[in-house]
């Protein structure tokens, strides 16, 4: 019972912090139309900020955190200008970006291979690991709690701002129909803009616990496979949908590798989306395919 | 009607391609302040073309399209600053926002608070039942309701010139006439409309003047009520003068 209870936190821990590389993700595909590929370096830029910033600069984690979200927010908005506004601008085929973006995802692999090295890095201990007892019920670490609580705060915060603001409702509206959104007299470029700041922002809350969960190397964006496969179950596109489908993939994963076997976990992972995708090809929360009358 | 002054919306010229298919060919048409001006024409006569590259949805070729003298800016964001707004074809509110966010959309570029409160008011009067459903989601909505929430949402922006293209489209006859005595009660509290049709009669009798559109060139231009009299008009767009509302 302890173990199971213990599995299930550290399924919700890892579930968020996919959840945090998934929404982004997915709020990008639901502007643009498009499986952004780069998003896996926005996490690893984020996660290499936090670590010079605490290690070069021996500031605390508030101001590295902070460094690395904002520093992963616009390397997200460069992205976006320097690789897919150009292509946007040219065509409506999709295509071309998502081919653009696997090119990014591996231009930023390598710049930190080059600058950084390939070897793993491991950040300071700036978050606690320390084990926390449950009223007695089980254990877990204080590290799979602070993710947890992360990622209800930023997740939150950007439900707010979707819901109460005006460009939250702009980018819901774009969402839907963005040549429309345009000629409500929303400046597109900066909305896109908006959505890549977010998107580079979330994906380096995930990083950071990322790296501290697993180490830090060039490769580590790899991850974001996950939180793909988790949008794709929730249903592209829908943010409720990435978090839910998230969730189920964290939990998937750490009770197979509580109950059955630590090797399983990836083939549970990709069974579960081959399932989805043959029971309910548009996800759990999918828009149906058929057009509005 | 036509007295000596300048227009409030000017295009002179105007060409659209897409690749290939020239879809308007050197258009020119003037709306002054206080109109309603229509421009009629058959299904791919380049409509919608034409608005949407006013509104600058859709890239210019060659001409120049003027508002109140001044060019008319190429981005549909700076477009809608400047005075224009349009209400497209086939409605395109958006469905999974509800009645009340889609007319917030339409006063997106506005920060005066106030104002945008009495202009919502002034929607509600004219539309009654976008008010009753404000919190509805614009997807469930009938089609005539829909197309009530974008005439609204396009007077959200508090337009100098407001574009309608085909409002009349897939809509029940009652419904069409009561989407076009608002649009009458729009124009007379001071709002200067250019609406593209295809119902060539409502179109008509409801603007002071009318161009006709044929395959991307301007055919014939003059007072709605004389467009109404001729008898080429009537051949080929009001189905020989009898029945067809
Ligand atoms: N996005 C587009 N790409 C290519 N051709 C188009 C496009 N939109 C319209 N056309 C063509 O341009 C012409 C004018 O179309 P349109 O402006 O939609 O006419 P209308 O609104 O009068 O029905 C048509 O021949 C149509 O096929
Ligand atoms: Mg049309």
């Amino acid at each position: 019972m302890g173990t199971f209870i213990q599995q299930i936190i550290n399924g919700l821990s890892l579930g968020s912090v996919y959840a945090l590389i998934a929404v982004g993700y997915s709020l990008v595909y639901s502007i643009l139309l498009f499986s952004n590929f780069a998003h896996g370096g926005f996490l690893v830029i984020g996660g290499y900020i936090c670590y010079y910033t605490l290690n070069l600069m021996g500031t605390n984690i508030w101001v590295a955190g902070f460094a690395a979200l904002v520093g992963a927010g616009f390397c997200a908005v460069l992205t976006e200008r320097l690789a897919y506004k150009p292509i946007r601008e040219r065509t409506s085929v999709t295509l071309y970006l998502l081919i653009a973006s696997m090119g990014m995802s591996i231009v930023i692999e390598n710049i930190f291979v080059i600058v950084a090295g390939g070897r793993f890095r491991a950040l300071p201990p700036v978050i606690p690991t320390t084990p926390v007892d449950l009223f007695g019920l089980a254990t877990t670490s204080a590290f799979d709690l602070l993710s947890l609580v992360a990622a209800v705060v930023f997740l939150g915060g950007l439900q707010l701002f979707l819901t109460r603001t005006k460009w939250g409702l702009a980018i819901r509206a774009a969402a839907y129909d963005l040549r429309v959104a345009g000629l409500m007299g929303v400046n597109v470029g900066r909305l896109i803009s908006i959505v890549f700041f977010v998107a580079g922002l979330l994906a380096a809350v995930g990083g950071i616990f990322l790296s501290v969960r697993y180490t830090l190397y060039p490769q580590l964006g790899m991850i974001t496979i996950k939180a793909f496969v988790a949008a794709v179950i929730g249903g592209l596109g829908s943010l409720p949908g990435a978090v839910v489908g998230s969730l189920i993939l964290g939990l998937a994963e750490m009770l197979t590798a509580g109950f059955l076997s630590s090797q399983l976990r990836d083939l549970v992972v990709f069974s579960l989306l081959v399932i989805t995708l043959i029971v309910r090809p548009s996800g759990l929360f999918g828009k149906d395919i058929k057009e509005k009358v | 009607m036509t007295a000596p002054r300048p227009p409030l919306l000017s295009v002179r010229d105007l060409c659209v391609s897409y690749g290939a298919i020239k879809a308007v060919k050197k258009v020119s048409l003037d709306v002054f302040a206080g109109e309603i001006v229509s421009v009629i024409g058959a299904n791919g006569a380049g409509k919608s073309t034409l608005m949407n590259a006013i509104m600058g949805d859709v890239r210019r070729e060659s001409g120049d399209i003027f508002l109140d003298g001044k060019p008319l800016a190429r981005r549909s964001f700076q477009v809608v600053a400047q005075g224009l707004s349009l209400s497209p074809e086939g409605r395109k509110v958006f469905a999974p926002l509800t009645v009340m966010e889609n007319l917030m959309m339409g006063a997106f570029p506005r920060r005066d608070r106030h104002a945008i409160d009495d202009d919502l008011k002034r929607v509600f009067t004219l539309f009654p039942r976008l008010e009753e459903r404000r919190q509805q989601y614009a997807g469930t909505l009938s089609g005539g309701e829909q197309q009530m929430l974008a005439i609204g949402r396009a007077l959200m922006s508090r337009p100098r010139v407001l574009l309608l293209d085909e409002p009349s489209l897939g809509l029940a006859p009652i419904i069409i006439k009561e989407i076009f005595r608002e649009l009458k009660l729009i124009n007379e509290q001071g709002t200067t409309i250019l609406l593209v049709e295809q119902n060539a009669r409502q179109a008509l009798l409801l603007s002071h003047r009318a161009y006709v559109l044929q395959t991307g060139n301007l055919l014939k231009e003059g007072l709605s009520s004389d467009l109404l009299q001729d008898p080429d008009i009537e051949a080929a767009y009001l189905g020989g003068g009898h029945k067809k509302p």
